[in-house]
């Protein structure tokens, strides 16, 4: 498939970019085209390489090879300024913007310069331009003198707009933007694609809203795990082929857990009530004996904020989670009290001390018993270490080696080691197997499946339905922070259904 | 690819290896550097180092930075710091000298609690208020330098002059040997030394492994403090006299101690207890030997400060060094 149009149309084409960040390839031999007068969308699962194939092209990052060309030209910027220069302007995911300085100061930032004389900036002038250009985009209700602290997140996202606007691109690159936007701040992004349209201009315009993107765009590229996949054009718009594009990774399942039976033990070993967080709204629910839990959702619709509350790292503003026995959770130390441990999503920062030895990372959570009266005594330690580091059968020279040596792999099953050594009842996983490697990665979900076994229960948060799907006997989907699905492992769950409630 | 080939490969990669590497060098310096000074000394004095009577007077200058170093590495292994220790000695020495004038044996627990004091004002600044230690502990020694100025009334206090009976070696000896002992057994072997390493090494692992950090930053303080109090008293048994100048050297000893001892500047888990005592001891010699060559007080500053600036050179991390904390 493809789309047939006039060659010289073409505004702006990128061929074959690649990009890996270490083992991960973000992007692999990538095309895109972006026709004269074209809205293109650009749609893929969390980590599908979108975001970092428009940071390319937008020159935030460097690609590790590719060309890109704009209205035929080779096109290969250094930096943003470069690319601003050359016409391309990308509003981003997160703020960009400086709380210190004013709005129109935001807006003509590292271009001070139009309003100086004899370096002295005229303010009232500088001012009045940027009004100027704020009444343009119709957003006449941020003034330019107001400081852009005081702004809410949408209105920054509007001066933004004002600001990639004022130089008046020829691309304009819009990332997962419109999430933060109300009705009008939407409104007025899309009067402003629409006048871009009109100009014989381009727009690449990326949303995790499906309806969003078939209504406004005029031909969608799909991406799935840095590939490309294909590009439709309107006629052949159709949500179901889309989403089935997206997903349709071939699943290699045989790792998973085979059985299609729930857990049928309704012991409650752990509850969520009510729980409030600045991400979580009103999420409640229930962990059972022998249980594997599984949470899905977009990165950002609050899911890690679960294994956080849970273990007591973060306080809820309003509800409560409880053990078996009704306390709360108040603080890790307390939450170890109850048996329950946590692997964070960001394993070397968070859940290991990746600059100190496996040996002190084991034993970290396991001093108070490995006491002999008052001391830990080195044997102790060795004894300890060997068996669960055997027992998990890390890879490495011997119990003194830094955990930063290791790959990724070797180094969540030393953060594993720690917890199994401590002898841990409920196990709060936020992406186990990130970034790790498929032969490590079946031995985590063995170990799931066995630790299962054994009646320990397990709280599974991960950006990879396959996984979620594959390891849970319940799944629970989370939308902007709600529990918006809820499916026990004997229903036949697909990724497909799955997104539905995800998006 | 033939055998022959391959075994010629990797033959260039195993000799590519450095016979002595960075981080070798990193581990030797140290002790090269406690040999070094020692011999040159022992050359340049034409073997004064070595005789009784010198000894002794190593040890004396050895007690007090040994005994703050030992305190010292409790925070550097946490990534602390605390400037504030000289400045602490000096107002606990006061403490101690006005307990003293109360009744004689006052002036231990005096010097002791007022350090232990300080120490936990530290340690509450810094954790409570988040203030990084280096900005907390240098105000909190700005203001004891002006404190004691007051409580000195801008001149000197003398203890009972039987006091300075109790300055044996006999006492210095056995003190010493019971920190230094304790130091280490606290620092390798038990939950809280390695507990401040772990924090040392990765603070926010370490608070997501249960390790309850406000307490565990807090409290090296206040052993600091107990320590520059526990110095200072045995400074006004030695000389005899509170004044602002007491515990004048003792910052500067003990950071020199640290940092010839090999432990980088920005501290971590990669602090060593044998570090602090080897360097304590490079310390001691070179003090005493610029003493015995008749070095003054303030060329010896003036070298330590070079000696300070060229071991930093050596021992400082600059590749997994974010920011000082």
């Amino acid at each position: 498939m493809g789309i047939v149009m006039n060659q010289q149309d073409l505004l702006f084409q990128a061929d074959e970019m690649y990009k890996s960040f270490g083992i991960t390839k973000a992007l692999n031999n990538v095309n895109l085209k972006l026709y004269k007068g074209q809205i293109l969308g650009l749609i893929g699962e969390n980590g599908s390489g979108k975001s970092t194939l428009t940071s390319i092209i937008a020159a935030i990052q460097p690609a590790d090879s590719g060309k890109m060309y704009k209205t035929g030209q080779p096109y290969s910027p250094k930096t943003t300024v470069e690319a601003n220069k050359l016409g391309v302007c990308m509003i981003l995911q997160e703020k960009g913007t400086f709380d210190q300085l004013t709005v129109a100061k935001n807006i003509f930032i590292g271009k001070e310069d139009m309003f100086s004389k004899n370096g002295i900036i005229n303010n009232r002038k500088m001012n009045q331009e940027a009004q100027k250009i704020l009444d343009d985009i119709k957003a006449s209700h941020i003034r330019a003198e107001m400081s852009l602290g005081r702004l809410n997140f949408e209105d920054c996202k509007l001066v933004e707009l004002a600001r990639a606007m004022y130089m008046n691109p020829q691309i304009l690159i819009v990332d997962e933007t419109t999430t933060a936007l109300s009705r009008t701040g939407r409104d007025i992004l899309y009067e402003i694609m629409e006048n871009m349209k009109k100009e014989k201009k381009g727009v690449i315009f990326i949303s995790h809203d499906i309806d969003e993107l078939l209504e406004k765009c005029d031909a969608l590229t799909i991406l799935r795990d840095g590939i490309y996949v294909d590009t439709l054009e309107r006629k052949q718009f159709d949500a179901g082929e889309i989403k089935r594009l997206m997903v349709g990774r071939e699943v290699a399942d045989n790792y998973y857990r085979t059985d299609l039976k729930s857990c049928k033990n309704k012991e409650v070993v752990f509850q969520f009530k009510d729980i409030q967080t600045d991400s979580l709204k009103d999420v409640s629910f229930e962990l059972h004996k022998g249980e594997i839990l599984g949470f899905g959702g977009l990165a950002d619709c609050g899911m890690h904020d679960i294994g956080k509350v849970a273990f007591g790292l973060l306080k809820p503003a309003e509800g409560a989670a409880t053990t078996e026995n009704g306390e709360n959770v108040k603080n890790p130390a307390q939450a170890m009290n109850k048996k329950i441990a946590y692997i964070s999503k960001n394993r070397d920062q968070e859940a290991l001390m990746v600059s100190s030895n496996i040996k002190d990372n084991i034993c970290l959570a396991s001093y108070p018993k490995l006491l002999t009266g008052p001391l830990v005594l080195p044997a102790s330690e060795k004894k300890f270490v060997d068996k669960w580091a055997t027992d998990l059968e890390i890879k490495m020279q011997n119990s003194s080696q830094y955990v930063m040596e290791l790959s990724g792999g070797n180094k969540q099953k030393v953060a594993l080691a720690k917890w199994l050594g401590f002898g841990a009842d409920i196990f709060i996983l936020d992406c186990p197997t990130r970034g790790i490697d498929i032969g490590v990665k079946s031995n985590i979900y063995q170990l799931m499946i066995k630790l299962r076994a054994e009646g320990k229960s397990i709280i599974l948060i991960s950006e990879e339905l396959p996984e979620v799907i594959g390891m849970s006997d319940r799944t629970i989907i989370l939308k902007d922070g709600k529990i918006s699905g809820e499916f026990v492992r004997e229903e036949e769950i697909t990724e497909t259904k799955l997104i539905d409630y995800m998006v | 690819m033939s055998a022959d080939v391959k075994a010629v490969l990797t033959d260039v990669k195993e000799s590519k290896k450095p016979i002595f590497s960075y981080p070798d060098f990193r581990k030797v310096f140290p002790v090269l550097g406690l040999v070094v000074v020692i011999i040159f000394f022992q050359i340049y004095t034409g073997g004064k180092v070595f005789t009784l009577k010198n000894m002794k007077a190593i040890i004396n200058e050895g007690f007090f930075i040994m005994i703050g170093s030992v305190g010292y590495v409790f925070l550097l292994s946490q990534g602390s710091m605390d400037f504030s220790i000289g400045a602490n000695m000096c107002v606990s020495c006061t403490a101690a000298a006005l307990g003293a004038a109360i009744n004689p044996l006052l002036a231990i627990p005096f010097g002791i609690g007022t350090g232990a004091i300080i120490g936990a004002c530290n340690g509450f600044i810094h954790v409570k208020f988040k203030i990084g230690a280096f900005i907390a502990t240098l105000a909190m020694q700005f203001i004891l330098n002006g404190f004691v100025v007051i409580l000195l009334n801008g001149g000197t206090l003398q203890p009972p002059l039987a006091m300075l009976k109790w300055n044996t070696m006999t006492l210095k000896f056995t003190t010493f040997l019971v920190i230094v002992i304790l130091g280490y057994i606290v620092f390798e072997f038990t939950t809280y030394g390695k507990r401040c390493r772990a924090i040392g090494s990765c603070e926010e692992a370490a608070r997501q492994t249960g390790v309850n950090y406000s307490v565990m930053k807090f409290l090296p303080f206040v052993v600091m403090g107990a320590l520059a109090g526990l110095l200072g008293f045995f400074s006004l048994i030695r000389t005899g006299t509170a004044s602002s100048h007491t515990g004048e050297e003792l910052m500067m000893n003990v950071l020199n101690a640290a940092l010839l001892g090999g432990i980088p500047i920005s501290g971590g888990a990669t602090s060593k207890y044998r570090a602090v005592v080897i360097g304590s001891l490079t310390m001691a010699f070179l003090t005493n030997g610029m003493t015995l060559m008749g070095v003054g007080t303030y060329d010896k500053q003036l070298i330590k400060g070079i000696v300070f600036l060229i071991a930093i050179a050596i021992s400082f991390d600059r590749k997994n060094m974010t920011v000082i904390k």
